[in-house]
């Protein structure tokens, strides 16, 4: 009897799944499957799911139309800019948070809560123009330097590192390390998920970020993946097929790194790497 | 340098943040080479003093000189301490060899890594450990653990070596083997050793000396025997011994010591044990369960409650003036619950404490 119910139960809860799974994916592969039809099939009524061939040749026409290497090239180095130095200085403020008494660390704390609840599109505009008489529009150093540190994931580390039992830094230092050994050959490696899930996220918000270096670009070589989509968007007109082609290329990559990193992510989320 | 005073801690003081005051003004000294026991009940301060010595913690008054330098503005990674944690406190990411190699591949007294390894396994060796080399610490049994951290702390060969309840996380059995082999170890390797337990036997068994503490102050500061003959107040004799030491509430008036049902001449006392004048008044009158004899001319009669066997004694519960006594005797004597008895007490052997626990006689 009972067994029966838990069943019915279950059918039920993998029904619910699978919808909002086909809900969630669905719009993904009919990019994927939008960029090798023909333009045409991409805007009958009803429309068309499976393309009859497959037009590699859009993604051909893609990068004949727009200099996608470049803007793949500049994304690349933006994302990983800010993944690397914001891991660095998330590791930093996140250590001395956990285990450095200091004056006015209480205050210090209270300022960088407060600040985590404003939202980054509020600034964005000081920030712009702060960049903007630093001369730094159309300029890597520009499109990165709002993005070298983050409350978010320092207080994401912080978590992390509180969770390593006191006395592992008491022993650290008895042993005669200095903090600077304390963070690199205990801190890191017993955080290794949490750093893995920080570098993935940050990553991942690098190359997908749009409204700021739209803000700080101007120049076409200095154009990231998504504001290139954007402009190329309008440029190719009505050509759909060529832009969900476009749209495929940028998302390809994070996909590749969700596929690569799927078990830290889930991983980072549950937070069961942690035992001790 | 005064070997016998290795160690000095003088009007050591602590008071917490938030204004709680754990440390009294403590002062005790450890010789050269000695294993001694800070004993003394959950919260009496034994940790804070042991992390004040190692530099975990700031002292708010006091010294603590070692080898005649004081450590008050030493860091801790330069004391040149070793500290054996209660849990502990391995790097779970590393292996046993790298946990032990730890403290040679950091800070100023870094060595090369062949060199660092075979230090290691020196000791290692001597904790008996060299098969789990490979191991990661969370694949050992507490015992192996213990051994892996006590390494860890040895490697540097520190002046001196600290641990807090190092035994705590072990079953019976094992505990009794381990603090063997720590006494062994430390001796072997000629270490000063300051060891923090709550458990008196364990301290009585590898101490060279005792210091007791409660409420942040040394209770009293002595060789195993002598804290148990010899107790400096009514704490340490009800603190120190098992079964509990059997306390009696008396009265003295006229050179007598009444207690309920039983009275004592205090002539019977022996006069040069005197620590003061016993003036009239209330005291508290102690004596340590295998001091009472079975005699038929003894001052108390009693009814035992109930008998328990502990190895080779008897332990006999009665009820004095509703409070709980006992009494240890040898397991040839067969006595049952319900049975009446009278014992002696041994007079040489009994204690006075005024009620502030200061002990008179
Ligand atoms: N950081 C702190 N702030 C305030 N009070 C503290 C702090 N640490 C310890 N104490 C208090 O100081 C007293 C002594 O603590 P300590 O840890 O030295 O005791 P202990 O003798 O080691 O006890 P145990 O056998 O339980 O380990 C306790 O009453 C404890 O509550
Ligand atoms: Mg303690």
């Amino acid at each position: 009897m009972k067994k029966k119910k838990l069943r019915w139960g279950m059918i039920f809860v993998y029904l619910f799944i699978g919808i909002f799974g086909i809900i969630t994916v669905f719009p993904f592969i009919y990019m994927i499957l939008g960029g090798l039809m023909s333009y045409q099939e991409t805007t009958t009524i009803p429309p068309t799911l499976i393309p009859k061939t497959l037009r590699w040749s859009n993604y051909q026409k893609v990068f004949e139309q727009a200099p996608f290497a470049r803007y793949f090239l500049n994304t690349f180095i933006t994302a990983a800019t800010t993944t690397i130095v914001t891991l660095f200085t998330s590791i930093l403020g996140a250590f001395a948070m956990t285990n450095l008494k200091f004056k006015g660390k209480g205050f210090i704390q209270l300022i960088f809560l407060s600040l985590l609840m404003v939202p980054g599109e509020a600034i964005i505009f000081t920030n712009y123009n702060t960049i903007a008489h630093l001369g730094l529009l159309n300029t890597y150093l520009g499109l990165v330097l709002p993005f070298l540190t983050s409350i978010f994931y320092m207080y994401y580390l912080q978590s992390y590192f509180t969770a390593i039992s006191p006395t592992i830094y008491k022993a650290a230092m008895i042993d005669g390390a200095s903090d600077w050994e304390y963070i690199w050959k205990i801190l890191v490696p017993m955080s290794k998920g949490g750093l893995i899930t920080v570098a993935l996220l940050s990553f991942i918000s690098g190359w997908n970020s749009f409204l700021w270096p739209l803000l700080v670009t101007n120049e076409d070589k200095m154009r990231l993946l998504n504001n290139g989509l954007a402009a190329f968007a309008s440029d190719a007109g009505a050509q759909t097929q060529l832009q969900l082609a476009a749209a495929t290329l940028t998302v390809v990559p994070v996909l590749i790194v969700y596929f690569i990193f799927r078990k830290q992510i889930i991983r980072g989320v549950v937070r069961n790497d942690l035992k001790a | 340098m005064n070997e016998d005073k290795f160690i000095q801690v003088n009007n050591l003081e602590k008071t917490y943040e938030n204004g709680y005051q754990a440390i009294k003004s403590v002062s005790f000294s450890v010789k050269k080479g000695d294993l001694v026991c800070l004993l003394g009940p959950s919260g009496c301060g034994k940790t804070t003093t042991l992390n004040m010595i190692a530099g975990l913690l700031n002292p708010t008054g006091g010294d603590i000189i070692v080898n005649g330098k004081s450590l008050l503005n030493v860091a801790p990674k330069d004391r040149n301490i070793g500290y054996v944690f209660q849990n502990y406190a391995l790097y779970p990411h590393m292996t046993v060899l790298q946990n032990v190699m730890f403290p040679m591949t950091v800070g100023k007294n870094k060595k090369p890594k062949d060199e660092a390894e075979k230090i290691a396994q020196k000791f290692m060796k001597l904790t008996h450990i060299e098969e789990l080399a490979d191991q990661k610490p969370g694949n050992l049994s507490g015992g192996q653990q213990q051994r892996v951290s006590i390494a860890r702390a040895l490697v540097q060969e520190p002046q001196i070596l600290l641990m807090d309840e190092p035994l705590s996380n072990l079953d019976a059995r094992l505990r009794l083997k381990i603090r063997e082999e720590i006494r062994n170890l430390v001796k072997e390797v000629g270490i000063t050793t300051l060891f923090v337990t709550h458990d008196q036997e364990e301290a009585l068994s590898i101490g060279d000396k005792i210091i007791l503490f409660h409420n942040g102050v040394i209770q009293q500061d002595d060789k195993g025997q002598d804290l148990y003959l010899e107790p400096n107040n009514q704490f340490v004799a009800n603190f120190i011994g098992n079964p509990v030491i059997d306390n009696f509430d008396v009265k003295v008036t006229d050179k007598k010591i009444s207690g309920t049902d039983f009275e004592i001449p205090v002539e019977k006392l022996d006069s040069t044990k005197f620590r003061g004048d016993l003036a009239d008044g209330d005291y508290t009158l102690s004596i340590r369960p295998e001091n009472l004899k079975l005699s038929d001319e003894g001052e108390l009669s009693e009814v035992i409650d109930d008998v328990e066997l502990i190895g080779r004694e008897r332990v006999l519960k009665f009820t004095h003036a509703g409070t709980n006594q006992r009494a240890l005797i040898d397991l040839e004597q067969e006595i049952k619950p319900g049975d009446s008895v009278k014992f002696k007490m041994n007079l040489d052997r009994v204690y006075l404490f005024k009620p502030d626990g200061e002990r008179i006689y």
